[in-house]
C-alpha cells in the first residue's frame, strides 16, 4: 500500500518535471533576450531537475524488488537534488554578471535599469 | 576543547549525513569509512566554513531551516513557476522585465547567500549583481510591478530575508 503510493507520488513528480522542461524550453525559444531567457532556463532546473530527482527518490524507495539498491538509488539522487539546488544558482549569477558587465545581450525589452544607473554614477 | 576543534564538528557532522546519505546503507563499513572521512574532512575545513559553533549546532535553526525549504518548495516556487509558464506559453507573451535594486538588511555571508539563492532559484526573478556597502541586490525582474526599491523588496525578498535573519544571523 505504501510503497504504491510512493511510487504514484514519485511518478507525478516526474510529470511535473516534464511539464516544466516542455515549457522551459518553449520559453527558451520565445522569450526575446538573453536576460528573460534565463528565466525560462530556471524553470528548467528546479521545476524541470530537482523536482523529478525527488520523484525518482520516491518511485526507488517505493520499490521492494530493488533491494538495498533503493536507499542508495534514493539517497544518491536526493543528494544530488540538493547540490542542484545550491549550485545551478551561482552559474546563472556568473552568466547574468558577465552578459551585463560586457553589455553584449541586447537589453531591448527592459523598463529600467538600476545598475546601469549605478555603474555611470560609480565611473563619474 | 578549544574553538577550533568545536568548529569541526558540524562539518564533520554534515558530512558524514550526506556520505550515508549518499551510499544509502548502514552497513558497518560504510558507517566506518563515512567516519573517517567525515572526521578529516571535518578537521580541514572546519575552521574555514564555521565561524560560531554554537550557531551551527543550534537544534532551533536547523528546525527552521527545515521549515524555510517546505514553504520554499510548496509555496515560493510554485507560485513562482506557474506564473512564469503562464507567461511562456501565452499567445502574447506579457513582458515587463527591469533591473532593479532591493535593498537587505543581513549581516552574514550565510544569510546573504541564502537570500540570493532563493531570488535566483524563483524563476522570474535573476540577482545580477550585488552593492555590499550599500547592501544592494541588483535584481532582474521579469514582470516588474514597481520601480521604487522598498516596494520590490516587499513583494521579492521579504519573506526569504525574514528566514534568512532567523537561521544565519
Amino acid at each position: 500500500m505504501i510503497n504504491e503510493i510512493l511510487v504514484y507520488v514519485g511518478e507525478a513528480l516526474v510529470l511535473i518535471g516534464v511539464f516544466c522542461d516542455i515549457a522551459a524550453s518553449i520559453g527558451m525559444l520565445r522569450f526575446p533576450n538573453f536576460y528573460t531567457r534565463m528565466h525560462a532556463a530556471t524553470v528548467g532546473t528546479i521545476g524541470g531537475a530537482v523536482v523529478p530527482l525527488i520523484g525518482v527518490a520516491l518511485m526507488a524507495l517505493g520499490c521492494d524488488w530493488l533491494g538495498t539498491y533503493r536507499f542508495f538509488l534514493a539517497g544518491a539522487s536526493i543528494v544530488a537534488g540538493i547540490l542542484i539546488m545550491l549550485l545551478a544558482p551561482v552559474g546563472t549569477h556568473v552568466l547574468a554578471l558577465a552578459a551585463h558587465r560586457a553589455g553584449l545581450a541586447p537589453k531591448k525589452p527592459l523598463v529600467f535599469d538600476h545598475l546601469e544607473e549605478e555603474r555611470a554614477r560609480r565611473n563619474d | 576543547m578549544t574553538r577550533k576543534t568545536l568548529a569541526s564538528i558540524p562539518a564533520a557532522i554534515l558530512s558524514f549525513v550526506i556520505y550515508l546519505f549518499y551510499t544509502g546503507s548502514l552497513g558497518l563499513f560504510d558507517v566506518i569509512t563515512g567516519a573517517i572521512v567525515a572526521v578529516i574532512i571535518g578537521l580541514l575545513v572546519g575552521n574555514i566554513v564555521v565561524e560560531n559553533p554554537g550557531k551551527a549546532l543550534s537544534i532551533r535553526r536547523g528546525f527552521l531551516m527545515l521549515i524555510y525549504i517546505i514553504w520554499y518548495f510548496l509555496v515560493a516556487e510554485t507560485k513562482a513557476h506557474i506564473d512564469v509558464i503562464k507567461r511562456a506559453l501565452h499567445p502574447k507573451m506579457p513582458l515587463n522585465p527591469a533591473i532593479i535594486k532591493v535593498p537587505y538588511n543581513v549581516s552574514t555571508d550565510y544569510a546573504m547567500t541564502l537570500i540570493a539563492n532563493s531570488i535566483t532559484n524563483t524563476p522570474g526573478t535573476v540577482v545580477v549583481d550585488l552593492d555590499y556597502e550599500n547592501k544592494y541586490f541588483f535584481v532582474h525582474w521579469l514582470d516588474a510591478k514597481t520601480s521604487d526599491p522598498l516596494k520590490a523588496r516587499e513583494i521579492i525578498s521579504s519573506k526569504f530575508e525574514e528566514f534568512a535573519k532567523k537561521i544565519f544571523d
